[in-house]
């Protein structure tokens, strides 16, 4: 180890090839960079190819091994793993950058995942080259920041876009097939989700290398997603207009004779304003969930209550 | 129902809460949808399974987990009630009863997992220091999976096999009359805290004039039986407007 310390233009073969020569003391690789000279290291290319495989390995794994600390750090790292044995040939190096990947980490599958995937893939090309060449090189920690810089906003995003926009979309689109008991009211909205995330997703991820930390900015500042995101939201809420409509039935069915004359109460608010009695349920849900933040037990055990009580006492 | 009926059934579960077919496991899990049609398929009775699996989804519209836990198991919760009412000829409105609950216990479940998965990052941190990307892919791919499987398997088996004919049992001794009115009217209710929740998580509060317009459009047509799929093209030809009207405006 000496060696390294006092000659800078030492051969690649001098140094130590066994790891437990670079851990520091929280058992972290601290390769030398000089581990990554020579024509045996030099990165191989990456390809569209590539690209898919990245993000087919993190699409399959995203949830899989989910865990408390790490989050679903692990499977970006699985996602990444083909790629970085293309541009770490050198196994410390290698196992320095499966440690780093490995590191807390959460966002989003296809907003985030996708988009950052994407962009550690560029990072990580860069950083290898200039390695390889013995250049200045992306530090380590930068890769790191951008990641977890990103996968916040992103997340925020993609959350509501997917699972809470363009699925329901889908959902609301068949689910009146299901409610006629065809099977096809279930298959068709999962299959439909799952093909246009999966197709977007690696668009994202394309976009995320081609552009670098420039595509994220693209996403959270553009203007052209941010109408895409309006828009998504006016059919959203178009259709939850639709199923409010239609699938919301809630009536009363007070009725009495007064001197005669029969006076039935869903009548005489149908009069006013038809459908006045759902869309009151779902406004005064609405305006609960935008004044006391997402409690969704506490409005749907209390929801439950009052038609539970409201049901047994016959007033609706 | 069959040892072998809660066995395809419990699998089938254990494969989309272990995620451990992609990201394509996130509408079987976030909604109840496919797993009635599982469930449909595995009792033979795909009619019944789906007209109560529909009832079911209204309530559990507008489910997300940020940051992955959510408060109720769609995908456990209709596995168990679509297979109760299934086994009991019951009413489908008696799903939601069972399902509720079934999903608040499921989402424990499903922090569990996050829990025995820490067990496996031990094993990942050793394989990366030494570069070792078979074993790697191994603790990460496989054996969270396979801890999901030990978990839910087992579990939704005996929910199934012995709990679903004794809850079916019951819910049928207490489905007269009020009972079933206090239920259907509960079912028919609840579809609008799935549709709040949707509406709060597109969170643009501009935007809700589109909303009561479709609410009144859909409460005036609602005998001309205008299909889904119609008023989804309308929806999208209102959207692009809207696009096309803001672009402009921005400019």
């Amino acid at each position: 180890m000496s060696e390294i310390e006092t000659t800078e233009t030492v051969a690649t073969e001098a140094l130590s090839q066994d790891y437990h020569d670079y851990l520091d003391e929280d058992g972290m690789i601290q390769a030398d960079p000089r581990l990554m000279l020579g024509e045996e290291n030099k990165p191989e290319e990456i390809t569209t190819k590539d690209l898919m495989k990245v993000w087919f390995r993190w699409w399959w794994c995203n949830e899989v091994p989910h865990s408390f600390d790490r989050m679903v750090a692990p499977s970006l790292c699985f996602g990444l793993m083909p790629v970085l044995k293309k541009l770490y040939k050198n196994p410390i190096m290698l196992g320095e950058a499966y440690q780093r990947h490995l590191q807390f980490f959460n966002t989003q599958a296809v907003w985030g995942g996708g988009i950052i995937s994407g962009i550690t893939v560029s990072l990580e090309e860069e950083r290898a080259k200039a390695l390889n060449a013995g250049e200045d090189a992306i530090d380590a920690s930068m890769i790191q920041n951008t990641k977890i810089g990103l996968m916040g906003p992103l997340a925020g995003i993609g959350d509501s876009i997917d699972s809470g926009t363009v699925q329901y979309i889908f959902i609301a689109l068949f689910l009146g097939m299901a409610q006629e008991g065809s099977w096809l009211g279930a298959v068709l909205p999962f299959v439909c989700f799952a093909t246009a995330t999966f197709i977007y997703g690696f668009l994202f991820t394309r976009m995320g290398y081609t552009m670098g930390r420039r595509a994220a900015l693209e996403v959270m500042k553009g203007g052209k997603i941010k109408s895409v995101i309006s828009a998504l939201g006016v059919l959203g809420l178009f259709m939850m207009g639709i199923m409010a409509g239609r699938y919301v039935t809630i009536s009363t069915p007070i009725a009495f004779t007064m001197s005669g004359k029969e006076f039935v109460l869903q009548q005489t608010l149908d009069g006013i304003l038809p459908g006045i009695l759902p869309l009151c349920a779902v406004l005064g849900l609405f305006f609960f969930f935008q004044k006391k933040g997402m409690k969704v037990t506490q409005a749907m055990l209390g929801f439950t209550a009052i038609l539970v009580v409201l049901g047994a006492l016959g007033i609706l | 129902m069959s040892v072998m009926q809660a066995l395809l059934i419990a699998l089938f579960v254990a494969a989309v809460e272990s995620r451990a077919l992609g990201y394509a496991t996130l509408t079987m899990r976030f909604s109840p949808l496919m797993a009635g049609f599982v469930v449909g398929l595995v009792l033979g009775n795909m009619p019944l399974a789906m007209t109560t699996v529909a009832t079911i989804q209204l309530i559990y519209m507008g489910v997300v987990a940020p940051g992955g836990a959510m408060p109720s198991e769609p995908c456990i919760a209709s596995a168990m009630a679509v297979s109760t009412v299934i086994v009991g000829n019951l009413e489908p409105e008696a799903a939601v009863a069972i399902a509720v609950p079934v999903g608040l216990l499921g989402s424990y479940l499903y922090q569990l997992r996050f829990f025995l998965n820490t067990f496996a990052i031990t094993k990942m941190d050793a394989c990366a220091v030494k570069a070792d990307s078979k074993g790697l892919a191994f603790w990460i791919g496989f054996m969270p999976t396979l801890f999901s499987f030990v978990l839910f398997v087992p579990l939704m088996f005996v929910a199934l096999y012995l709990g679903a004919p004794v809850v079916s049992g019951f819910m049928d001794t207490i489905s007269n009359g009020p009972v079933l009115h206090v239920l259907s009217t509960v079912g028919g209710g609840l579809a609008a805290l799935g549709i709040a929740i949707t509406m709060h998580v597109i969170g643009n509060r501009k935007l809700l004039v589109f909303f009561f317009l479709a609410y009144f459009l859909q409460v005036i047509t609602a005998q001309a039986g205008i299909t889904m799929i119609t008023w989804a093209i309308f929806g999208v030809i209102i959207a692009l407007c809207y696009g096309m009207f803001t672009e402009k405006a921005a400019e």
